[in-house]
């Protein structure tokens, strides 16, 4: 068997060799296919990162009546802490709120101007899943005894999910336009291949080869194109991936880049499956085609 | 070992090249198929490795019908059948010893066996000088006679000859002959498609003639002639 799997391989390289230009075109066109996809899984991964890390943020703010009584105050704390998901609530005194306004804002005298705090209490809640955020706010709104406003930063962590979600979906639509042509380009290499050796196939078959002995070449072919083109995508992404995400650290720090190894080897690992798999697609599709008499 | 019963071949373009052809050949038979060109002698041998199918009627190969046997087991037959093709079908841009162990190759042979079988052949054969030449490099009996190691190199049952000698200056047709008895007398069926009407009256076996299509003579220790009964 391993004098079979060596004449196999020996058998696909002086394939990939005979038709060599079509051969280079493949792999050419794997690789950028494949350098796309992984542009998109980097995008949408990095969105994703984005939205994650701003809803981690995220905090419902409730305004209170200024007329309510410190008990008061105290009893719909606790109603508030019944509702599920609520992780954390802190109660800010307006007067507190006041002094880090002002804190905040320095070179704006307000004093002069204002005698009174004119911000009211409040409260700061931390939620366990922000995906919820809009629903308890709109709950929260609800005890209009107590509340006189609710904020909550949802809606750009809204967007920004949607539109990581929107950059991934997207990407998937060119990502598969681009797996086709992909494909159809290496149905083509490999069917000339089988054309230039058409005469040695028909000798197989006469002294009795089995159409998989006959189809394994080819397959392997394919295998390697999709191999080749899989690594270079991969090191072209590696390379090109580090050096931009440096650049951005270097220039707007805060932003929240998917560093993490793991994740990272996760979609360059998708990258490699996804162009081994075409590369095995392309040549099971020419072949099985080819070789159906 | 080989049984042809009521056998026509119609192409698909309406030509009828074998008409009603019944003959029986026993194991280890030599025998000549002889006939003008166009008789269906080669018509008659791709039926043998169901490289075409009968119009009607059957052909027994060890009793088992070829009608019967399925695309997937086609190889298998081949197998047990090495065919030495009119056009001698050499891969050109493989060595003579490439081209013969391609056959062993492709039903799995170790590489161990493979070299000592492949060698062995080009001996019986006189190639093995040449093993490393490409066939464009050899002549035209060499050629056939790398088709001929090929096609026994894996010892089959049956050997189909397409004319052997068809391109072959006299002398080279008589060593190709002689090969093929040798061939024979190890145990292999032979049939030998030919023109060569010399080395028919001479080398004397049994002569099957076609002639249009139709089987016109079967004889024992048998002449070319088809005047001659
Ligand atoms: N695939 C085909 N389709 C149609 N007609 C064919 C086909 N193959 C052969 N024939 C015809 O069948 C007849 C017999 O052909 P075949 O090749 O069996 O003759 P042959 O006896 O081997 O001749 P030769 O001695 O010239 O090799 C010929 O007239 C040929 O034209
Ligand atoms: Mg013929």
């Amino acid at each position: 068997m391993l004098s079979d799997l060596e004449f196999f391989v020996s058998e696909a390289l002086v394939g990939m060799k005979r038709s060599g230009l079509m051969t280079f075109i493949s792999i050419a066109t794997i690789t950028v296919s494949l350098i796309i996809f992984g542009f998109f899984l980097l995008l949408s991964s990095n969105f994703n990162n984005l939205a994650n890390f701003i809803s981690s943020k995220l905090e419902i703010r409730v305004y209170l009546k200024d007329t309510l009584t410190k008990r008061e105050i105290i009893n719909f704390e606790n109603e508030l802490r019944k509702i599920k998901e609520v992780k954390k609530i802190v109660f800010v005194d307006k007067e507190q709120a006041w002094q880090n306004f002002q804190q905040n804002f320095k070179n704006i005298n307000l004093n002069d101007l204002i005698e009174s705090t004119p911000l009211p209490n409040s409260f700061s809640i931390l939620l366990e899943h922000n995906e919820n955020i809009v629903d308890i706010a709109q709950h929260i709104r609800g005890y209009t005894d107590y509340v006189e406003d609710v904020n909550y930063g949802g809606a750009i962590a809204k967007n920004i999910s949607v539109f990581a979600n929107f950059v991934k979906l997207g990407g998937l639509g060119v990502v598969l336009l681009l797996s086709l042509a992909t494909l159809l380009i290496i149905v083509n290499t490999i069917r000339l291949t089988l054309i230039a050796r058409q005469d040695e196939i028909t000798i197989m078959r006469l002294v009795g080869a089995t159409k998989a002995f006959i189809k394994i070449p080819f397959i392997i072919e394919g295998l390697f194109i999709g191999i080749i083109g899989a690594i270079l995508s991969i090191l072209f992404l590696k390379t090109t991936y580090g050096f931009i995400a440096m650049q951005i650290q270097d220039n707007i720090s805060f932003f929240p880049l998917v560093f993490e190894e793991s994740k990272l080897n996760y979609l360059y690992f998708m990258v490699g499956i996804s162009g081994t798999f075409l590369g095995f697609l392309g040549a099971y599709i020419s072949v099985s085609k080819s070789l159906k008499k | 070992m080989i049984e042809v019963r009521n056998v026509s071949k119609i192409y698909l373009n309406g030509f009828k090249a074998l008409d009603n052809v019944n003959l029986s050949i026993g194991k280890e038979e030599f025998v000549y198929l002889v006939g003008p060109s166009g008789a269906g002698k080669s018509t008659l041998l791709k039926m043998i490795y169901k490289a075409e199918e009968p119009s009607s009627g059957k052909i027994f190969i060890d009793n088992f019908s070829l009608n019967n046997i399925t695309e997937r087991q086609i190889p298998y037959l081949r197998r047990n059948i090495g065919i030495v093709f009119q056009d001698y079908k050499l891969l050109p841009k493989r060595t003579v010893y490439e081209n013969v162990a391609f056959a062993l190759r492709v039903m799995h042979y170790s590489r161990s066996k493979i070299r000592r079988q492949v060698s062995q052949v080009l001996e019986l054969v006189g190639l093995h000088q040449k093993m490393s030449n490409l066939p464009q490099e050899l002549s035209g009996g060499e050629q056939q006679r790398i088709c001929i190691a090929r096609a026994i190199v894996n010892n089959p049952k049956i050997l189909l000859a397409d004319e052997p000698t068809g391109n072959l200056d006299p002398e080279t047709s008589w060593e190709i002959m002689h090969l093929l008895t040798k061939i024979n007398t190890r145990k292999t069926t032979v049939i030998v498609a030919t023109h060569n009407k010399e080395i028919v009256d001479n080398i004397r076996k049994r002569v099957i003639a076609l002639e249009k299509g139709k089987l016109v003579k079967d004889q024992q220790l048998g002449v070319y002639s088809t005047n001659v009964k």
